[in-house]
C-alpha cells in the first residue's frame, strides 16, 4: 500500500479494519462472514477493490458454468508461485472480490458473475481474466445472453493490460473477446451451442458444421492460438486453467475431472447422495450425459439465484432418466415431474429431500440440484 | 394426421416456449389424436398444411432474422386464412402485428395481428396472470420482455392481467384474431395451463374434443393458480 497517497492509506485501513472484526463476528454466529466483511470494505471505502488491487496480480475467472470449480483449479496452479488470495464460498460479486482482496497475498485469483465482470475487471486492471463459456442463466437477471457478451464485448476492448484466455468455440465468448488487444484464444475442436443460432456480432444467420462456425461477418472458431482435442466441461477448464498458469510462468498442473465438476458425495442415513449441481440448461445436459444411478433425485427450486422462471426445462430431453426411478422434490418438483411426465418419464413427488431420499432404493443416489438446495445440502 | 409446427425453434426458442408443442402432441395423444411435431428452421420453407404454428420468444436480432424468413410467400398469413391455429408468444408475438419499433429502426410484421409493440422503457419480468373470456378462471405464466403492445381497431386482447404487465398498456394481454392467439405469457403457457392446449387442438380439429384426466397436468396448473394474490 506503499504506492497509495496518505488519505487513501487511512480510509482504507480502517474500512479494513472494521470489516474484519465485523466477518469475526458474523462467522461467530455461524455465518461464513466473507459477504458482509465484504459489503462493510465498500460501505466505507467506496474504491477498496482498486485500491487493494494495485499491489496484486489479479486473475478473474467468469463465465456461465463452471467458474467456481476453474478458480479453484487456477488457484492451485498459482498457489507454486506464491499465497493466492481467493473468494473460496463462490460468493462472486463486488463485495466477495473486496472480501479476498484484503488479504497480503500476492496473487489473487477472483470468480466473478457475469454481471459484475466489466466492473471488477475495470477495478482491478487484471493480469489476465479467463472467459469459459455464455449461455443462457438467469434470464430473469441476465435477460439476454447476447446483452451480457455485448457488455464484455466493450470492456475487454478497454482492458489494455490484460491478456484474456477466451475459449472461442463459444461465439459469444469469441465476440466479447474480439477487439481485445491480448487474447489467447482457444478452441477444443468445437462444439454446439444452445443459443449459437445468431452471429453476436453482427446479427446474422451463423453457420454451423459439426460444432463450428462460421460467419460473413468473419467471426469463427476455425482460427485460434491453441487447439486442443475435445472433451468434457471439466476437461476442457482444466485446460483453461493450466493455459493462465503458463501465462504467469506456473507448471501445469493435472487435475481429475471429477476435481472441476461440481459435485460431491454425501452420506445422509447411510445413502451415498451424488450430488451434482444442475442450475441452468447446460449444466442439466452435462449431468444428464454422465452416468446416472438408477435411483435418481431432481431437486428444483426457483429462487433468484436458481432463476425464477422454469421455463427452460422444456429445452432439455430428460430421456436419459428412462428406465431410472425418479424423485423430484425441491420448491418447483412439480414443474419438472410435469415436464418430464410429458416426454414419458414418471416420477415420485416427494416434498423434502428426506422423503425423497427415503424413497429410493439403492445406496448409491444421484441427485441433480439447483443451486439453492445445493448450498444448503452440501456447502 | 394433425400437424403441428415449432417455427424457428433455434430463434425463437429462447424463453422454453418449445415446450408448447410437446404439450399439444402429449394431449392430442391423450385422445387418441394422431399428431406430429414438425420442426422448421430458418433455412427451411414453411410448410403451408400446417395445422397449428407455433412460435416463441427470442432476443433481438434473432426475431428479426425469424422475421425476414416469414416475411417469404406470405406463408403464415395464408394459412391463418384458411383457419389453421397460430400461437405466438412475446417475440413471436410482436412480429404477427403490422410492425414493432426498435430504438433504431421501424420493422413491417407479418399482419396477422392488428397490433404495434414500440419499445418499453423498463423490462417487465416475473409471474403474471391473465383472465381471458375463454376461460372461467385465469391463466398463468411468466413474461420477461420490454416492448409495449398497442392494439389497433381490428384486434381483440386475449385477456385482462390480473397480476403481472403483459401488453404494458391498458391492463391487457395479447390480442386474438379468430384462429390467431398472440401472447406474453411464457411457462411454457400450454403447460401452466392444459384447458388452453385443449382449446387450442378443437380449434384445430374442428370439434369438440372429449376430455380427460391427466392428474399431474391439472395439479401443476391448479397449484400455479392457487398461489395468485
Amino acid at each position: 500500500m506503499t504506492s497509495l497517497p496518505v488519505r487513501f492509506r487511512f480510509r482504507l485501513r480502517f474500512a479494513i479494519a472494521v470489516a474484519k472484526s465485523a466477518s469475526s463476528a458474523s462467522k461467530l454466529i455461524g455465518n461464513k462472514g466473507e459477504t458482509l466483511s465484504g459489503r462493510i470494505l465498500l460501505a466505507i471505502e467506496p474504491e477498496a477493490i482498486s485500491l487493494l488491487a494495485q499491489n496484486k496480480k489479479v486473475i478473474l475467472v467468469s463465465g456461465t458454468n463452471g467458474k467456481t470449480s476453474t478458480t479453484r483449479a487456477v488457484t492451485a496452479i498459482i498457489s507454486q508461485l506464491g499465497a493466492v488470495a481467493t473468494s473460496r464460498s463462490g460468493s462472486n460479486l463486488a463485495w466477495g472480490a473486496a472480501n479476498a482482496l484484503m488479504s497480503s497475498a500476492p496473487y489473487a485469483v477472483l470468480e466473478i458473475d457475469e454481471l459484475h465482470l466489466p466492473a471488477i475487471i475495470a477495478q482491478t486492471d487484471p493480469t489476465v481474466v479467463l472467459l469459459l463459456n455464455l449461455t443462457r442463466d438467469q434470464l430473469h437477471r441476465m435477460h439476454e445472453v447476447k446483452r451480457v457478451a455485448d457488455r464484455w464485448h466493450v470492456e475487454c476492448a478497454e482492458a489494455l493490460n490484460t491478456v484474456f484466455v477466451a475459449d472461442i468455440d463459444d461465439p459469444f465468448i469469441n465476440y466479447a473477446t474480439i477487439n481485445a488487444i491480448n487474447v489467447v484464444r482457444v478452441s477444443f475442436g468445437g462444439r454446439l451451442h444452445p443459443d449459437g443460432a445468431v452471429c453476436p456480432r453482427c446479427g446474422s444467420y451463423l453457420t454451423w458444421v459439426k460444432g463450428n462456425y462460421s460467419c460473413t461477418c468473419g467471426l469463427t472458431n476455425k482460427i485460434s492460438d491453441a487447439k486442443f482435442k475435445k472433451g468434457s466441461a471439466a476437461y476442457r477448464n482444466a485446460v483453461l486453467a493450466n493455459l493462465v498458469g503458463e501465462i504467469l510462468g506456473a507448471a501445469p498442473v493435472e487435475f481429475a475431472e471429477s476435481d472441476l465438476e461440481r459435485s460431491v458425495t454425501k452420506d445422509f442415513v447411510g445413502k451415498q447422495a451424488h450430488f451434482r449441481l444442475t442450475k441452468n440448461p447446460a449444466s442439466w445436459r452435462e449431468a444428464l450425459q454422465g452416468d446416472l444411478y438408477p435411483d435418481v433425485i431432481l431437486l428444483l427450486n426457483a429462487r433468484q439465484v436458481d432463476g425464477i422462471d422454469t421455463s427452460w426445462l422444456w429445452d432439455l430431453s430428460f430421456a436419459a432418466l428412462r428406465g431410472h426411478r425418479v424423485i423430484v422434490c425441491g420448491e418447483r418438483a412439480l414443474d419438472i415431474a410435469y415436464r418430464i411426465h410429458v416426454e414419458g418419464v414418471e416420477s415420485s413427488i416427494a416434498t423434502s429431500f428426506e422423503e425423497a431420499i427415503a424413497l429410493t432404493e439403492e445406496v448409491n443416489v444421484s441427485v441433480l440440484s439447483a443451486y439453492t438446495a445445493f448450498f444448503e445440502l452440501v456447502m | 394426421m394433425l400437424e403441428i409446427i415449432r417455427i424457428h425453434n433455434e430463434l425463437l426458442g429462447t424463453y422454453g416456449d418449445r415446450g408448447n408443442a410437446d404439450v399439444l402432441k402429449y394431449r392430442a395423444g391423450l385422445r387418441n389424436i394422431r399428431s406430429r411435431i414438425i420442426d422448421v428452421s430458418y433455412m427451411d420453407p414453411l410448410p403451408i398444411t400446417g395445422d397449428i404454428y407455433l412460435l416463441g420468444g427470442a432476443e433481438d436480432a434473432a426475431q428479426l432474422l425469424s422475421l425476414t424468413a416469414l416475411r417469404k410467400g406470405s406463408i403464415l398469413k395464408k394459412a391463418a386464412n384458411r383457419g389453421a391455429v397460430v400461437l405466438a408468444i412475446c417475440a413471436g408475438f410482436q412480429i404477427l402485428g403490422t410492425k414493432y419499433l426498435t430504438r433504431e429502426e421501424e420493422i413491417k410484421g407479418l399482419d396477422l395481428l392488428d397490433v404495434v409493440t414500440t419499445p418499453g422503457d423498463k423490462r417487465l419480468v416475473g409471474d403474471i396472470a391473465v383472465q381471458s373470456d375463454l376461460f372461467d378462471f385465469p391463466l398463468t405464466g411468466f413474461e420477461n420482455h420490454s416492448g409495449v403492445t398497442t392494439l389497433g381497431e381490428g384486434a381483440e386482447p386475449f385477456g385482462y392481467v390480473r397480476q403481472g404487465n403483459g401488453n404494458g398498456i391498458a391492463g391487457l394481454d395479447g390480442a386474438i384474431n379468430k384462429n390467431v392467439f398472440g401472447t406474453y405469457l411464457h411457462g411454457p403457457v400450454l403447460a401452466r395451463n392444459p384447458e388452453f392446449a385443449d382449446l387450442l387442438l378443437e380449434r384445430a380439429v374442428g370439434s369438440t374434443i372429449s376430455s380427460v384426466e391427466d392428474e399431474i397436468a391439472t395439479r401443476y396448473a391448479r397449484w400455479r393458480r392457487s398461489l395468485l394474490k
